[in-house]
C-alpha cells in the first residue's frame, strides 16, 4: 500500500516537473525558425539605390523635394510586398555629445510588424571633393628635379601622332605634382648645359629624373657635346650616347627611353640640317643598335667601344607586372595592362653592366630572357650605392606616356596624402529598418 | 512495474520537447547556412577573377562583377550558368547542344554546353556537393511591358513600368526603335533605320498616351523595340518585336567567349516547319547602354552575310566588337515582304533576362530561402537562393 502511494507520488512529482519546465521552454515562433536576413535585405536594397549615386543625391535634398518621392516610389518598387519599412536620413555631428540628427523619413507602415532588422549606409555629398597631396619626390634622400627633354631643334622618331612638345606637356601635367620642381628642356643648348652640370634656374641636379620625349632618337647639343672624343669618334655619333652614360652615372640620373630602341639616333636640326635618319626625317642622323650599346658602357664606366650588336627582341604581347598593377591603382593612373613589345631588352644587360636584379623595378613581367619594360639602376662591382638609372620601355610606337608615367612612380613610389572623410556636413547617415508583416 | 511506466511516461514527454526543439534549431542552421552561402557566390568573383569572359571551367565559384565591390554580379560569369529551366537546344551543325534562356520569339541566348558551368560543378567548388542542395534564382527587379496597341498609321506602342507589384511612376524611359527595310531588291541584305528617344511614365507606371511612331504606315513592317526604365537607382529593360517571318528566322548561338563569336544560323537546322525553306540574308548591329542612360550603336565588322539550312550550307559567325553588355540586334530577311528581327543580349543584364541555376526544390523537406537586392551592370535584379538538406531529416549543422 506505502510502496502503491509512494509511485503516485513520484508520478505526480515528476509530472508536475515535466509542467513546470514545459512551461519554461518556450520553443520559437515559426518565423524565428528560418528567417529572412533582413539586415542583408535593408544593406543591399540601400546599395542598389545608390548604384548611380541616386541615393547620395536624394539624402541631400530638402524634405519637400520630388527626388524623395521618387525613392519612396523605388523602394516600394525593389521590396516584396509582405515588407514594410522606414527610412530615415540623418546629419553627422562633430564635436558635442549628440552625433546625429534625424533630418526626413519615409515609411509605409506605421508599424514595422512581428519582426525586423536595421542597415546603414553613409553617403557622401555630391559637392564634396576630396584632395589628394602627393609627396614630392626627393623630400627623402635628396635629387627631386625632373628634367623633360621639350627641345625645339630636335625631332622626334616612332612618336607618330604626337609631337615632342605634346607628349612634353602631357608629361608635365601628369609628373610634375610628384616632383619638387618640374624643368622643361627648351633647346639643346639648355641639354648642354645641364650635361655640363650647371643648373638651370638653380634648382638641384644631381639625382635628378631625364625623360627623353622624342621616342628612339635622342637631342644632341652642337659644339663641345658633337665633337670628335666627346660626341663623335669619326664616324658615330655613338659616342655621344657614351657621354650621355657617363653623365647620368656621374649625376646619378635616371634617364627615360619612353618607346622602342632607346638612343637610335641622334637630333639636332642646326647640326644636321642636311641629314636625314635614312627615312627621310632630317635634322636627324641613324646611330643604329650602337647607341644604347655605347651609352650602357658609359653608365658602367667602360671605355667606349664601337659595338653595332642589336640587342633587343620582339617578346610580342607583354603584361604589366603585379606591382605596377597594384600602381595603377594607387595613383589612379590606367593604361592598357597589355602592350606589344619589339624592343625589349635582353636579361644578359643585368650582369654586363652591372644592374642587379634584386633592385631593378619591373613594369612589365619578363617574357622569357627579354624584359620589356623596366626601370634599372646601376651598382658598380664592390660597391652599395647606386649611381644612375636606366627607365626603357621597349614598346612599339605609339607611345603611351601614361606607362612612363606609372614607371618613374613605381620606381620612386611617393606617398598620396589623401583628405579626410568625414568632414562636417559632408556625409549623412540613411538607416532602412525592414519589417515582414503577416502571421507569425 | 508501476515504477517503470512513469519512467517511460517521463521520457516520452520530455522526448517529444526535445526533439522539436532540435528540430528548430537544425532548420535554423540551415537558414544561416543560406545566408553565408548566398553572400559566398554574391561577394566572390570565382577564380580566375574573369571566367565569365573565358572559356575556361572555374576552379573558384563566384559571381561578383571583378571590377567592382559589393553586391554587383558580372553579366557575363551569369551568362555562363546552365538554365535550368529553359529546354536545351541542339545544333546539328556544331555538334552541341545549348543551355536555353530565351524569353520568347526572338530573344535568344544560346550558350553552349561545353562552355557553360553546371550545377554539379558549381556545387563541387561551392563545397556542398552531396550535403547540400540549392536553387540560386537571378531575376530582374523592374518589368518593362511592352504591347502594340495600333499596328500602323501611326505604329501605337505602350509601355508600362512595375515593380514588384508597385508601379514605377515618373520613370524615366529611353527607348531604342528600329524598323527593317526588305525592299532592296533580290538577294539583297535587310536595311534598318534606328530611332532614339526619351518619354516618362504617368503615376500609374505608364507612358501615356502610347508613344506613336508615324512612320509605320503598314503593318508589314518589321521592327524592334527596346526600352530601359530609370527612377532613383532602379533601372529596368524590355523589348518587343514583329517580324513577318515566324518560322525561317535567324538564331544567333554562343560560340566562344574569350573571342566573342556568335553564330549565326538558320532556323530550320533546329526547328524544321517544312517545305519550302529559304536563305535569309540577315545584317547585325549592336547597340550598348551608356551612362546617360541612353542607347549608341556600334558597329560590327562582317555585319551582313547569308544563311541556308540543310547541309553544305554552313552558319555563319559574328564578332561582338566589346565586353561590354549590350544587345546584338540581327535583322533578317526572307524575302521583299518576309523578315524580321531577333534580338541577344551580350551580357544577361542587357535585356534584363533571368536565370534560374541548380536543382528542382520541389519535394525538398524543408527548403530555406534568402534574398539580396544585386545590381548587374546596372539593372536592379533580385538574387535568390533556395537551399536543402541533402542528408535527409537529419539537418546537419
Amino acid at each position: 500500500m506505502m510502496r502503491t502511494i509512494e509511485v503516485f507520488l513520484v508520478i505526480l512529482i515528476i509530472t508536475a516537473a515535466f509542467i513546470i519546465s514545459s512551461f519554461f521552454a518556450v520553443l520559437p515562433q515559426p518565423r524565428q525558425v528560418s528567417p529572412l536576413n533582413l539586415r542583408r535585405l535593408a544593406l543591399t536594397t540601400l546599395q542598389t539605390l545608390d548604384g548611380n549615386y541616386d541615393l547620395s543625391g536624394t539624402a541631400f535634398k530638402s524634405p519637400n523635394d520630388p527626388a524623395w518621392g521618387g525613392l519612396q516610389i523605388a523602394l516600394s518598387a525593389c521590396l516584396p510586398p509582405n515588407m514594410v519599412y522606414n527610412l530615415t536620413v540623418y546629419e553627422v555631428l562633430s564635436g558635442g555629445t549628440q552625433l546625429y540628427t534625424s533630418i526626413h523619413s519615409i515609411s509605409n507602415a506605421e508599424s514595422l510588424g512581428v519582426s525586423s532588422d536595421a542597415s546603414s549606409y553613409l553617403v557622401a555629398s555630391s559637392n564634396v571633393t576630396f584632395s589628394v597631396v602627393p609627396e614630392k619626390i626627393g623630400e627623402r634622400g635628396g635629387g627631386g628635379t625632373l628634367y623633360i627633354l621639350n627641345c625645339s631643334d630636335a625631332n622626334g622618331w616612332w612618336i607618330t601622332g604626337y609631337t615632342a612638345h605634346s607628349l612634353a606637356e602631357d608629361l608635365y601635367n601628369l609628373l610634375s605634382p610628384y616632383f619638387k620642381t618640374t624643368i622643361m628642356i627648351q633647346n639643346t643648348t639648355q641639354l648642354a648645359k645641364i650635361l655640363n652640370g650647371t643648373s638651370i634656374q638653380g634648382e638641384t641636379l644631381r639625382n635628378a629624373t631625364v625623360i627623353n620625349t622624342v621616342g628612339e632618337a635622342v637631342p644632341i647639343p652642337s659644339g663641345y657635346y658633337a665633337s670628335l672624343g666627346v660626341g663623335y669618334d669619326g664616324s658615330s655619333y655613338a659616342r655621344y650616347c657614351h657621354t650621355l652614360g657617363q653623365r647620368v652615372r656621374q649625376y646619378n640620373w635616371t634617364w627615360v627611353s619612353i618607346v622602342g630602341y632607346p638612343l637610335y639616333y641622334v637630333s639636332n636640326t642646326g647640326l644636321f640640317s642636311n641629314e636625314q635618319n635614312t627615312w627621310g626625317i632630317y635634322g636627324m642622323k641613324h646611330v643604329g643598335p650602337a647607341g644604347l650599346n655605347a651609352f650602357l658602357r658609359g653608365l658602367d664606366n667602360q671605355a667606349y667601344s664601337y659595338n653595332t650588336n642589336w640587342i633587343t627582341g620582339e617578346p610580342g604581347v607583354v603584361y604589366l607586372s603585379p606591382e605596377a598593377l597594384y600602381y595603377c591603382n594607387y595613383y589612379g593612373i590606367y593604361p592598357s595592362p597589355y602592350q606589344t613589345s619589339t624592343r625589349a631588352l635582353p636579361d644578359s644587360i643585368l650582369t654586363t653592366y652591372h644592374l642587379p636584379q634584386s633592385s631593378v623595378t619591373y613594369i612589365f613581367n619578363k617574357v622569357g630572357n627579354w624584359i620589356p619594360g623596366a626601370v634599372y639602376r646601376h651598382i658598380a662591382a664592390g660597391d652599395n650605392k647606386i649611381t644612375g638609372s636606366f627607365f626603357a620601355l621597349g614598346l612599339t610606337r605609339t607611345p603611351d606616356i601614361r606607362l612612363t608615367g606609372l614607371g618613374l612612380l613605381c620606381a620612386f613610389k611617393p606617398r598620396l596624402y589623401r583628405s579626410e572623410y568625414t568632414a562636417t556636413g559632408t556625409s549623412r547617415l540613411v538607416v532602412l529598418q525592414l519589417g515582414q508583416v503577416g502571421g507569425v | 512495474m508501476v515504477f517503470l511506466g512513469a519512467i517511460l511516461l517521463f521520457m516520452g514527454l520530455f522526448n517529444q520537447t526535445i526533439q522539436t526543439a532540435i528540430l528548430y534549431q537544425r532548420h535554423r542552421s540551415l537558414a544561416t547556412k543560406c545566408s553565408d552561402l548566398l553572400d559566398n557566390m554574391l561577394l566572390n568573383p570565382g577564380v580566375p577573377l574573369d571566367w565569365g569572359k573565358s572559356n575556361c571551367t572555374p576552379t573558384g565559384f563566384g559571381l561578383q562583377d571583378p571590377e567592382f565591390t559589393q553586391y554587383r554580379l558580372s553579366s557575363f560569369s551569369l551568362m555562363r550558368l546552365r538554365s535550368s529551366t529553359g529546354e536545351p537546344v541542339y545544333y546539328s551543325k556544331t555538334g552541341l547542344t545549348y543551355s536555353n534562356i530565351t524569353m520568347g520569339f526572338g530573344n535568344f541566348l544560346l550558350v553552349p554546353y561545353t562552355k557553360a558551368i553546371d550545377y554539379p560543378t558549381a556545387s563541387s567548388l561551392l563545397g556542398t556537393n552531396g550535403t547540400y542542395g540549392f536553387q540560386l534564382t537571378i531575376a530582374p527587379i523592374i518589368t518593362v511591358s511592352i504591347s502594340e496597341t495600333q499596328p500602323k498609321n501611326p505604329l501605337k506602342i505602350s509601355v508600362t513600368v512595375t515593380g514588384q507589384g508597385f508601379p514605377l511612376s515618373n520613370a524615366l524611359v529611353s527607348y531604342c526603335f528600329l524598323t527593317v527595310s526588305l525592299t532592296g531588291g533580290e538577294g539583297s541584305y535587310p536595311a534598318y533605320t534606328i530611332k532614339y528617344g526619351n518619354t516618362t511614365t504617368d503615376e500609374k507606371g505608364s507612358v501615356s498616351p502610347p508613344l506613336e511612331f508615324a512612320e509605320v504606315n503598314d503593318d508589314k513592317v518589321c521592327y524592334a523595340f527596346i526600352a530601359y526604365a530609370h527612377l532613383s537607382g532602379l533601372m529596368g529593360v524590355g523589348y518587343h518585336e514583329r517580324v513577318t517571318s515566324s518560322k525561317q528566322y535567324i538564331i544567333p548561338f554562343i560560340d566562344d567567349l574569350a573571342m566573342r563569336r556568335v553564330l549565326i544560323a538558320h532556323s530550320y537546322d533546329v526547328h524544321d516547319f517544312g517545305p519550302p525553306n529559304a536563305e535569309l540574308s540577315y545584317n547585325a548591329t549592336f547597340v550598348l547602354l551608356t551612362e546617360d542612360f541612353t542607347l549608341r550603336e556600334m558597329p560590327i565588322e562582317n555585319s551582313t552575310g547569308k544563311v541556308n539550312y540543310g547541309v553544305g550550307n554552313p552558319y555563319d559567325a559574328v564578332t561582338i566588337p566589346t565586353y561590354n553588355p549590350g544587345i546584338l540586334i540581327i535583322t533578317y530577311r526572307k524575302s521583299a515582304v518576309e523578315g524580321g528581327v531577333v534580338l541577344m543580349p551580350w551580357g544577361i543584364s542587357s535585356m534584363a533576362f533571368p536565370v534560374t541555376f541548380g536543382d528542382e526544390t520541389l519535394g525538398r523537406e524543408w527548403v530555406a530561402t534568402d534574398i539580396r537586392q544585386v545590381l548587374i551592370n546596372n539593372i536592379a535584379y533580385q538574387a535568390k537562393l533556395a537551399l536543402w538538406s541533402l542528408q535527409g531529416y537529419q539537418v546537419i549543422g
